[in-house]
């Protein structure tokens, strides 16, 4: 091990060597810096892993022979050990990166990074409080100097600022300083922690100085103009340095002084890094700078550790686990998306498009965005879930929730830009230029690299499975390496796992995962036999596509909450990135993922407060939940599955994401994925049953929801020209029928949502396809623009006529099984009048259904698509296996629902049906398939024979030869009634569909954006403003935490 | 006569800080803060001065055995001799931008320099 | 209540008698408006000939498959309704096909002819044919609410959702009549009926009179001979379910003629008495006057 000195002392000792160099050998400066850092990295490695072995423990080390006070002492611990590992691995990194400007400049640029990087790590290692000071001063100068690295001509200015505000702060801090050692008689942390400072006289503002002093080193709001200047205009290699190291290094520091002011001092460190978190994730929704976005982001990073760290008392052994996390994901993304920002010459964020060309560094942006937000499998969603549990534990749901909130916006805005680079035109002309330096990518890719090993790393760690030990999600990524296989073969493979994946987990399933396994990956494989018709590779379509899969059959394979969590989380963001693969789906993409993210966070919150404390929450458990919380808990859990299953006012994400979603996609959300927010509702109800809250049944308030849901999603899918959306509505109103089927909390209620569930995947999977087959023929989704196109592709047709019927519930298609079910589940139904919009409901999904099909197939053909052909063989295919297994259904529902209806009598004894003989009876009625199929066929051949032998000799006739008035119609276009079909429908009721919620949520959305932009003009950027806010945030807080002391 | 070095060295500060808030000149600012710095100093000393002792330096006139009772504390001393020679290098590193700054814009007025905000 | 053979010629003869009543029923209705119009009216067989006319027509043309199935489908709807519902109360010979299902599959087969009707009349490529459908969609979606609702409330007064049951439940006088048990629900239901009969105030969906618009626009000889065959069955198929639900049903054929005659005179005596609504006036009406019936039905009940 080298001598925490050495490690010091060599960097100093080589910044002066360079400073003694000739100004021509300017490799040979570089090979020196070059090599400092890579030493000054191994050193730090070789402590990491001294520490991680167990074989070393904390150690102290005196400087000038004497223990403290009488000199001044560097600790080395595995804390430490790891944070100088990722100082100078930021320092080789940015070096590395930096080569062309440092050798330009020459040996006293290398200087002076070598002494920033010193000062850092000295920052870390110090345990006296006047070096403290001193390593803060080397770094003020040395950052001073290599802000003008860059070439940005503001950038002087932006160093002017922070060198105006660290003369303020450099003033609180000696002045704290002096009288902290007046009240202690030492400059040693530890012991002026012993001496408890916080409670000496005088000793409390002196420590407030201090801790002020460093706090405001970490950038807090609002006295972070000068920062946000920096980030912006300072070369990104030390922007890298600026965000990933340097907050670190304050952030340590901060850690280590708290001791000294004991704990009443944590709700203010809490309160800072909250407002900060907040704030700064608020002011960043505004930005259109890339690297000013980053560096609101660093900022409310920051500020999160910043909370974690003040609530370090509630913690326990979690603490560094849980800081650690969020800090290091950060510190590597940030570092990572600084480097990638330098290849780019616009600083626009849509110029981050450029990005495309090279689909590893596309790799690269989102592996980072993902680091930041805290997808899993990185070490910031590990965290978060300890966080959140051990909040919920103690009760500080204040903080939780803000937390939450403010994890939420900025996934938002990182979400809103990984879908504008993906999906955004490049601009033309003024397209930004992307420099290809292969050294600059490769340090792109050693942070990549990093974020993965820290994602694995923190798995192992945790308390839990790692991640990036499960099959599927192996599976999943796996496809990440056959991404330049052609479409053909990633596809067969896709479909055989899936495929395999449930013949090996079938047996351990109960009926309940058995219907919902097998929609889902049988399903699923059905459906990507569609995905044969697309030709050529496919780029990021199976890995996102397989990510929700992996999602779902964990979901489904699930026991305790935490596993339930990560599924989720992976089907969300596995989802989200198939649906943004469709062509104008960018906004559409983006407000399903916030809606997913706020419905897993309240799923999140909810599963905290029930866990008081359980590591490993058994899902079963939830019937344990204790009274008072009881409610709570059911109301996040249930809000959070209802945005997944779209209910109304959580619905308005959908219509957008499933409608514009690539054709063999819109059937995969629709008919699969929506299954799992009931999969989730099913667990929550069988855990939780019916929860009261201030009186009121929280299951009846879900069969308004449902029932509203139902009506709702009906009638705006009436009034819908394009072909998917009216698609995408009708789904809100079946998701609605299977929501009201399990909040009726009856035997029979259960069985028709599950009914729903096979039949919905089934029809909707089918009609998403017959559809999208049509439009791709077409070139258009919307139905007026189409017509008669039954004779040109008529499977497309019989596909769409069989679910149609099927889906209106009319006798003898499969859908009828759903409705007998729902009418013999009311009659024992204790709330009676949710039914009545169930009943309103059910008719208007003929007004739809019959605009489809009509539109699409019937009434007159266009001109221009005389010549189309059926469609794809592929597209086809599914379709015909969804007939027969609709007619299959249709005649025998018993093979799927018998064994579920058995298994229900253990949560509803009462209320089962009879599965004997040909009928199938309940206690009120009864129902023959079979019968019913026959006596339709008969009576239909009938019918059909006595017509053929009256009308033998008809003959068709063309087009426009019908009875017109006795004149001929004047074109397709102006015969073809489809446009606004139900005009008169909705001069009646169309009071109904009031776009509410859209205002809602876009009002919020507004509001969020307007305060944002207002609020941010506070940053005038003036430096003597900053200076003043930097003041006002000093007594601010001076007179907050002497009222809260 | 402690008191007074001390209000002294605040009234600096406070002088310093208005100085530096109120001037925009870059130039007067930055001696505003040296202002600043020397009244920081001044507190420092006045802190850590102990009436009736002698300069902790250990010639004849102070006994080894008497040292902790005779002199006074040095480490404030010692602290304002390494805040001062950081003070210089900042106040130079100002110097150097103010010299920067005028290059680009031929101005020295701080509130010339705000096209980064927001 | 097993399938047997005998049960085919069975229902075959429910048909051909409710074939002919309907005819007759209908000119009979015809004759009576004429008679307050001071005109002759037509011949009391009149329907049976044009029918059989219509049938032995030989010029036809098609406009496609669905265009063809049309008719099928609509007929087809009407006889099954009729079959799957017993005819007579307790009448093992006109009890029909009623095994296959119960009250449910009745409301629902209800749409079984009116949507392949509706598929058939689209293929025409007539808009005035897609107008009517559009009509008569949106007319019905409130117009069946009521009705649903006093099923709804109907089958949990009798807790049961056999029709035979219902029936067997109001036997022994006709205050157990569901008209005077459950007077709202049939109230409702009442209102509803006139709205599903295709008579004034609520015929836009045909308008019979003045355009040819509706789903027959395009329709003629055998194909229209089928239609009207389905227009006579259907009305009296629909009115059984009205007389089993909430009228004690029928025991016997001159019960079941008299029954059937009376309810269908309700929608032709308000057919006569009000002008035309438009589609959303007639929405409109429904959910301002039917609609509280239903819902006051079920709380009700």
């Amino acid at each position: 091990m080298v001598s925490p000195l050495v490690l010091l002392g060599t960097p100093l000792g080589m910044a002066f060597l360079l400073g003694m160099l000739q100004n021509r050998w300017r490799f040979a400066s570089y090979g020196i810096t070059l090599l400092t850092m890579t030493c000054m990295s191994l050193f730090s490695a070789d402590w990491v892993l001294g520490f991680a072995s167990g074989s070393l423990v904390a150690t102290d080390f005196s400087t000038a022979g004497a223990p403290p006070p009488f000199a001044i002492s560097l600790r080395m611990s595995l804390t430490e050990a790891s944070l100088i590992l990722l100082v100078n691995l930021a320092g080789l990194f940015s070096t590395l990166y930096l080569k062309e400007e440092l050798l330009r400049i020459g040996r006293r640029g290398m200087a002076v990074l070598l002494i920033d990087i010193m000062a850092l790590c000295g920052i870390i290692l110090t345990r006296d409080i006047f070096n403290l000071f001193v390593f803060f001063e080397l770094v003020v100068i040395s950052t001073g100097g290599l802000v003008l690295l860059s070439d940005d001509q503001r950038a002087p200015s932006a160093g002017f600022k922070y060198l105006i505000v660290s003369q303020l702060i450099s003033v609180l801090l000696l002045i704290g300083i002096i009288f902290a050692y007046h009240s202690t008689g030492t400059l040693n942390i530890d012991g002026m922690a012993a001496a408890s400072l916080g409670l000496l006289k005088g000793g409390a503002l002196a420590f407030f100085l201090i801790l002020i002093a460093v706090i405001s080193e970490l950038k807090p709001f609002p006295a972070n103009g000068w920062a946000l200047d920096i980030y912006e205009s300072a070369h990104p290699a030390f922007s890298a340095i600026f965000s990933a190291a340097a907050s670190s290094a304050a952030l340590f520091a901060v850690a280590k002084l708290l001791p000294m002011g004991g704990e009443s001092w944590l709700p203010v460190v809490s309160s800072i890094g909250l407002v900060s978190f907040l704030a700064a994730n608020l002011f960043a929704l505004c930005q259109e700078n890339d690297r000013r976005l980053l560096g609101y982001s660093s900022i409310a990073q920051t500020g999160l550790v910043l909370v974690v760290i003040g609530q370090q008392d509630i913690l326990g052994e979690r603490y560094l686990f849980i800081a650690g996390g969020i800090l290091l994901a950060h510190a590597v993304a940030k570092a990572g998306l600084y480097w990638l920002s330098g290849l780019l010459s616009n600083r626009h964020l849509t110029a981050w498009t450029v990005l495309r060309q090279s689909p590893l560094l596309l790799f690269a942006f989102i592996s980072f965005i993902a680091l930041l937000v805290g997808l899993p499998p990185f070490p910031g969603f590990y965290a978060k879930w300890e966080l959140v549990h051990l909040l919920a534990q103690e009760g500080r749901l204040a903080i939780l929730g803000l937390v939450l909130l403010g994890a939420l916006v900025e996934a938002g805005y990182l979400f809103r830009w990984f879908g504008k680079v993906v999906k955004r035109s490049d601009g033309g002309e003024e397209a930004a230029v992307f420099s290809v330096a292969p050294i600059k990518t490769l340090v792109v890719f050693a942070a990549v690299a990093g974020g993965w090993s820290l994602g694995y790393l923190w798995g192992q760690l945790s308390l839990f499975d790692n991640i990036l030990h499960t099959i599927p999600v192996l599976f999943a990524l796996g496809f990440l390496l056959l991404e330049r296989f052609p479409v053909w073969l990633k596809n067969s493979l896709a479909i055989v796992g899936l495929v395999s994946y449930y013949l090996i987990s079938y047996p351990a399933y109960d009926p309940m995962q058995l219907i919902f396994g097998t929609v889902i990956l049988i399903g699923g494989g059905v459906i990507l036999l569609a995905s044969y018709s697309v030709s050529g590779r496919r780029m990021g379509f199976y890995p996102s596509a397989m990510l929700m899969f992996a999602g779902l059959s964990l979901l489904i394979e699930a026991k305790d909450s935490f596993h339930f969590f990560v599924a989720w989380e992976l089907l969300t963001i596995g989802s989200y990135f198939l649906i943004l693969r469709g062509k104008q789906s960018e906004p559409h993409a983006l407000s399903y993922l916030v809606f997913s993210l706020g419905g897993a966070f309240l799923i999140l919150a909810g599963f905290a407060l029930a866990a008081e404390g359980v590591e490993l929450f058994p899902l079963s458990s939830l019937s344990q939940v204790t009274a008072d919380k009881a409610p709570w808990v059911f109301i996040l859990l249930a809000v959070g599955f209802m945005t997944k299953t779209a209910s109304v006012g959580l619905h308005i994400w959908l219509p957008g994401a499933h409608a514009e979603a690539e054709t063999d996609v819109s059937p995969m959300v629709s008919g699969i994925l929506l299954k799992a927010g009931l999969y989730g509702l099913v667990v929550l109800l069988l855990g939780m049953g019916k929860q009261q809250l201030y009186g009121v049944e929280l299951t009846h308030v879900m069969l308004w929801i449902g029932a509203l849901s139902a009506l709702l999603g009906n009638l705006m899918a009436v009034f819908q020209e394009d072909a998917k959306r009216l698609l995408a509505y009708s789904s809100i109103g079946q998701m609605g029928y299977a929501l009201f089927g399990l909040a009726l909390m009856n035997h029979l209620g259960w069985l028709m949502a599950l009914m729903f569930v096979i039949n919905h995947y089934i029809y909707k999977s089918m009609l998403f396809l017959s559809v999208g087959g049509v439009a791709k023929r077409t070139g258009t989704r919307l139905m007026y623009q189409m017509g008669g196109l039954i004779t040109l592709m008529p499977l497309s047709f019989i596909a769409v006529l069989i679910g149609i019927i099927a889906v209106s519930g009319v006798p003898p298609l499969s859908g009828f099984g759903g409705r007998w079910i729902f009418y013999n589940a009311i009659l024992t139904a204790e709330y009676r009048l949710p039914i009545i919009l169930i009943f309103l409901a059910g008719p208007i999904a003929f007004l739809y259904l019959f605009r489809l099909i009509h539109t699409l197939f019937l009434g007159q053909l266009k001109d221009e698509h005389r010549q189309i052909k059926e469609a794809p063989f592929w597209l086809i295919v599914p379709q015909m296996i969804f007939v027969a297994c609709l007619m299959a259904f249709a005649l025998v529902p018993g093979v799927a629902l018998r064994r579920f209806d058995l298994y229900l009598n253990q949560f509803f004894p009462q209320g089962g049906l009879n599965w004997e003989g040909v009928s199938i009876t309940s206690q009120f009625g009864y129902w023959s398939p079979v019968s019913i199929m026959v006596v339709v066929m008969v009576i239909f051949a009938s019918l059909l024979g006595w017509l053929i032998f009256v009308n033998r000799k008809a003959q068709k006739v063309k087009q426009f030869n019908m009875v017109f008035a006795a004149e001929r119609p004047y074109r397709p276009e102006t015969t073809h009634f489809a446009w606004n079909f139900f005009a008169p429908y909705k001069k009646a009721l169309g009071f109904l569909i009031q776009p509410l919620a859209t205002r809602f949520w876009g009002m919020v959305m507004d509001l969020l954006h307007t305060s944002a932009d207002l609020t941010r003009r506070f940053y005038t950027g003036n430096g003597q403003t900053y200076a003043i806010h930097l003041l006002a945030f000093v007594v601010v807080v001076y007179l907050f935490s002497m009222g809260s002391l | 006569m402690v008191l007074i070095v001390m209000s002294t060295g605040f009234l600096l500060i406070l002088m310093g800080l208005y100085g530096s808030l109120t001037n925009r000149n870059i130039l007067r600012m930055i001696v505003s803060f040296t202002v600043t710095n020397t009244g920081v100093n001044l507190v420092l000393i006045s802190v850590g001065y102990m009436p009736g002792r002698t300069a902790p330096i250990l010639d004849e006139t102070v006994a080894v055995s008497e040292v902790a009772q005779r002199i006074i504390d040095p480490v404030p001393q010692a602290l304002v001799l390494t805040a001062i020679v950081i003070g210089v290098g900042v106040t130079a590193l100002m110097l150097a931008y103010a010299y920067r700054l005028y290059e680009t814009k031929g101005t020295l007025d701080i509130s010339q320099f705000t096209e980064l905000k927001w | 209540m097993n399938f047997e053979w005998i049960q085919i010629p069975y229902s075959l003869l429910t048909l051909f008698i409710v074939i002919n009543y309907g005819l007759l029923l209908n000119a009979f209705i015809a004759k009576i408006a004429a008679r307050i119009g001071r005109r002759h009216g037509i011949h009391l067989f009149q329907n049976h000939i044009d029918l059989i006319k219509n049938y032995s027509l030989r010029t036809s043309i098609t406009h496609g498959v669905m265009f063809y199935l049309g008719p099928v489908f609509r007929l087809g709807g009407g006889v099954g309704l009729l079959l799957f519902v017993p005819t007579l109360y307790g009448s093992e010979m006109f009890s029909n096909l009623s095994f296959s299902g119960d009250l449910i599959l009745a409301l629902y087969f209800v749409f079984f002819g009116a949507l392949g009707m509706a598929l058939g009349a689209g293929e025409s490529g007539h808009p005035h044919a897609a107008i009517g459908v559009s009509r008569g969609l949106s007319q019905m979606t409130t117009a069946e609410l009521p009705f649903a609702l006093a099923v709804f409330s109907v089958s949990l007064q009798y807790q049961t959702l056999s029709i035979t049951e219902i029936v067997s439940l109001q036997q022994g006088g006709f205050l157990n009549w569901t008209l005077f048990t459950n007077p709202l629900a049939v109230a409702a239901a009442m209102l509803s009926f006139l709205g599903s009969m295709m008579r004034p105030p609520f015929d836009v969906v045909l308008a019979p009179q003045e355009i040819p618009i509706g789903p027959p626009t395009e329709y003629h000889s055998s194909y229209l001979a089928m239609m009207q065959t389905n227009r006579t069955i259907f009305p009296i198929a629909k009115i059984v379910i009205y007389m089993n639900l909430f009228f004690g049903g029928a025991a016997s054929w001159p019960v079941f003629f008299l029954k059937v005659f009376l309810i269908y005179m309700v929608s032709v005596f308000v057919g006569v008495v009000f002008p035309r609504f438009r589609v959303e006036q007639s929405i409109r009406w429904f959910l301002i006057y039917a609609v509280p019936l239903g819902i006051l039905s079920i709380l009700w009940v």
